[in-house]
């Protein structure tokens, strides 16, 4: 149990419409640790994966392990599976209504009984706890009681880390989290995730682009659905990283030359 | 489809200011919208601890015989050939009842608008004289109509008709004013300024960002007079709910389901195909009322509207619907002759009672039918077929007349306020619960998923990723069902034992023709008291938002 692998997946495939799969075979292991940037054009079925990683999608043939048990037949055990993996949407998805506290504090529900999660709508609660985790992310604690439809872009990007990091998980899994945002808020949350990272826990974030990847320890390449290559991070520098990455964006020149160009200001948006 | 609920933009309150800005303390209690949902349920809690006192054991085996005669409804060739010659003529008279409403509801909305009236003749005062004019047809409800009219011509298939027509007219008039005088005016302003005449720029300008809303309501309106027209018919104004009422009077449950469950399939049928059309026409959902939407296939919606014309003259035709009965008016027992007017009679009524109860019926009503939906919801969030059971309950509900859901309920409980509450809040909690799923339906699951991906159970998920969106639309539109039941506290009169309601039963069926007026005045201001406090609840849980 203690050495078992955070996550991994075996010949996990996930049929898609008119017969042609989302995710095809892939095999995958993360472990304790680890910080793994899963790399691929638009379409390659990188949110696939995560949303089969995390539990939202089953698999059509193939298995998820998370720390070496498949997911619970009961629905209660396989929750308490679920609430060790925390994921970071692309959109966020704060809920706009309530106040950044009570955001914060949804990052518990799995651990709260019914009447505190209740309670969480109608009083403060955990004031400290939810300080401390908005320290962490660099946001002030007086904005715990600002409805998080009042906050500018980058104070929601952190807000969702600050959830995260409320939730407490072993495997942090991240769906695009730097795409539309401009390459110096999108370094310094990357920063602030990377951070977090500290044995035994483990990330697996993905990336439309293929520059920010210093910092991870490994780089997967994902293309059509199937894993082009599993590569130690320093294995991609040099003109052999170089054309493997071509390689994996065959036909989708944009994002690369982006990055290998001139001009990293002009974001792709995202999708 | 557009999101129909205000999605706030960032920033819109400016960073500092605190929740809302106009709350209280900071350290006071602040219930957040999706508990604000859930607020009206605890009414269920004192309700729960009196409702046993209200019991007589009495009919409990009549209302397992009931239940259980869902299972088998007669098909009985002749009691089937009845339910269905009623339930044509229901469908019927709510057809034209609703057709004859929307003519004169667009016609009247038109010239109760503001913004016509400034753009053709100048004046406005008209258009807010029409407009006060049109909130006394608007007060009384369809079934008071119906019933003042049976007096005055006698029983004749038009009664019913004018009955529906009448009243939602007044409120089709009402929703069409307001959606004209809140378009934007902008592009009408350039098409007069560039010379064009006032009818050909309000037509241009106006026209099209007005039809979807309208259609949208149109069509929920016909549901409305579906309901309308069954209820009705409990009253003796023929269709299929005075075979429903009878059947359940004389204990033939059996029969009895078998026109229920054909009005259902009917019902349900409608509430699809209307459902169908608002989205194959992209017109906007219901919660969403009084967004501009964004219509589609035009030339489809017109033919649609023209092919209902001849449609509606054949039902005419075939249920002998004349309307020089109108004019042919019947003497009034009673009217007219010595002392009809007794202003000792009249205020031996004990009024403040009656305002009391009708009030208290209607609070009570309106919380059960407000909190019911929600936490239904909630607690059979697990289980798909309880999500399922409830919906079919909901259905049932809403298509059941609340005077027959009394009757069945006074089978056990004792005749009084809280029977007659329960039966009106059943009614309605139909009603919203259908409103609630529709809206929850449209709106994202992204945020649900989230939390049950980190492991959150279905209900606390459905309550933080679901219910926030919905908890301010689906409140405001409870303040406005609270106001639709105030006007319709009257048909629960048989067993509410208090109240303005049955008050004026019991003075229509002893044709005490005084008190008839001051209660149907009573009954009309108190509407128009509602209507107002309810409006000024519905601005401000959607200024909020």
């Amino acid at each position: 149990m203690a050495a078992a692998a955070l996550l991994e997946l075996r010949r996990v495939s996930v049929a898609g419409r008119g017969g042609v799969p989302r995710l095809e075979g892939v095999n995958l292991v993360i472990e304790p640790g680890e910080r793994v940037a899963l790399l691929g054009p638009s379409g390659a079925g990188k949110s696939t994966l995560l949303t089969v990683a995390n539990g939202l999608l089953p698999p059509s043939s193939g298995e998820v392990l998370w720390q070496g048990e498949a997911p619970a037949r009961s629905r209660r055990l396989r929750r308490r599976q679920q609430a060790r993996i925390g994921t970071l949407w692309q959109d966020l998805r704060l809920i706009d209504e309530l106040s950044v506290q009570q955001n914060l504090n949804a990052g518990r529900l799995a651990a709260w009984s019914w009447p505190r999660a209740l309670l969480n709508l109608l009083l403060p609660l955990d004031t400290p706890a939810n300080a401390a985790v908005l320290a962490r992310v660099d946001l002030a604690p007086e904005l715990l009681d600002q409805p998080v439809a009042a906050l500018s872009g980058g104070q929601r990007q952190r807000v969702a880390i600050a959830r995260l990091l409320r939730q407490d998980p072993t495997l942090l899994l991240a769906d695009e989290p730097l795409a539309s945002l401009d390459p110096r808020l999108a370094a310094s949350l990357l920063a602030l995730l990377l951070a977090e990272v500290t044995p035994p826990r483990a990330l697996l974030l993905s990336l439309h682009r293929p520059d920010l990847l210093a910092g991870f320890d490994r780089v997967i390449g994902l293309r059509s659905g199937r894993v082009m290559f599993d590569a130690v991070a320093g294995d991609l520098q040099g003109a052999a990283g170089v054309a493997r990455l071509k390689e994996l964006y065959r036909g989708d020149t944009s994002a690369l030359e982006e990055t290998i160009g001139t001009d990293p200001a002009q974001t792709p948006p995202g999708r | 489809m557009s999101r129909s609920f205000g999605r706030q933009t960032p920033a819109a309150d400016g960073p500092g200011k605190p929740f809302g800005g106009n709350t209280g303390p900071a350290s006071g209690l602040r219930p957040a919208a999706p508990l604000l949902v859930l607020l009206p349920s605890l009414v269920l809690l004192p309700l729960l601890v009196v409702l046993p006192f209200q019991v007589h054991g009495g009919g409990l085996d009549l209302i397992g015989q009931f239940a259980l005669a869902a299972l088998t409804p007669s098909l009985d060739p002749l009691v089937l050939r009845s339910a269905l010659t009623g339930l044509a003529t229901t469908v019927g008279m709510a057809l034209l009842g609703w057709a004859a409403s929307l003519v004169l509801g667009v016609l009247l909305g038109l010239a109760s608008s503001r913004t016509l009236w400034r753009n053709a003749l100048g004046p406005i005062w008209p258009a807010e004289l029409i407009r006060r004019l049109l909130a006394i047809p608007r007060a009384i409800h369809e079934l008071l109509w119906g019933l003042l009219l049976l007096q005055l011509v006698g029983l004749e298939p038009v009664v019913a008709v004018v009955a529906i027509a009448i009243p939602f007219g007044a409120l089709v008039a009402r929703v069409v004013a307001d959606l004209l005088d809140g378009l934007n005016t902008g592009r009408l302003d350039a098409l007069r300024l560039a010379g064009a005449p006032a009818p050909a720029a309000l037509l241009t300008a106006l026209g099209p960002p007005l039809l979807p809303g309208l259609l949208s309501y149109g069509g929920y309106r016909l549901e409305c007079a579906l309901r309308s027209a069954t209820l009705l018919g409990v009253f003796g104004l023929g269709g299929l709910g005075t075979d429903l009422k009878l059947t359940l009077q004389s204990l033939e449950f059996h029969e009895l389901w078998t026109g229920l469950w054909l009005l259902l399939a009917v019902m349900l049928a409608l509430e699809t195909g209307l459902g169908w059309l608002r989205r194959r026409w992209l017109m906007p959902p219901r919660l969403g009322l009084g967004r501009a939407g964004v219509g589609l296939r035009g030339r489809e919606i017109v033919l649609a509207l023209a092919a209902l014309v001849p449609l509606t003259f054949g039902v005419g035709w075939a249920l002998g619907v004349d309307p020089r009965a109108l004019l042919a008016w019947q003497s009034l027992q009673g009217l007219g002759g010595r002392g009809w007017l007794d202003g000792a009679r009249l205020l031996a009524l004990p009024w403040p009672a009656l305002i009391g109860g009708t009030v208290a019926l209607t609070l009570l009503a309106a919380a059960l039918a407000v909190g019911l939906p929600p936490l239904q919801l909630l607690v059979s969030a697990p289980w798909p077929p309880a999500r399922r059971l409830v919906r079919l309950s909901w259905a049932l509900a809403r298509l059941w007349p609340p005077p027959l859901t009394a009757l069945l309920l006074l089978l056990v409980l004792q005749p009084g306020l809280i029977t007659a509450a329960l039966a009106l809040g059943l009614h309605n909690a139909g009603i919203l619960g259908r409103l609630l799923a529709e809206a929850l339906a449209d709106g994202s699951s992204a945020k649900e998923q989230a939390l049950s991906s980190a492991g959150v159970g279905p209900r606390l998920a459905l309550l933080y990723g679901r219910y926030p969106a919905v908890a301010r639309p689906y409140l405001a539109y409870g303040a406005y069902r609270a106001d639709v039941l105030l006007r319709e506290t009257v048909v629960v009169g048989l067993v509410g034992a208090t109240g303005l309601g049955s008050q004026l039963l019991e003075s229509l069926s002893s044709f005490a023709w005084d008190q008839l007026l001051a209660l149907v005045a009573a009954y009309a201001l108190l509407t128009l008291l509602g209507e107002e406090l309810s409006d000024r609840v519905r601005r401000r849980l959607l200024q909020r938002a």
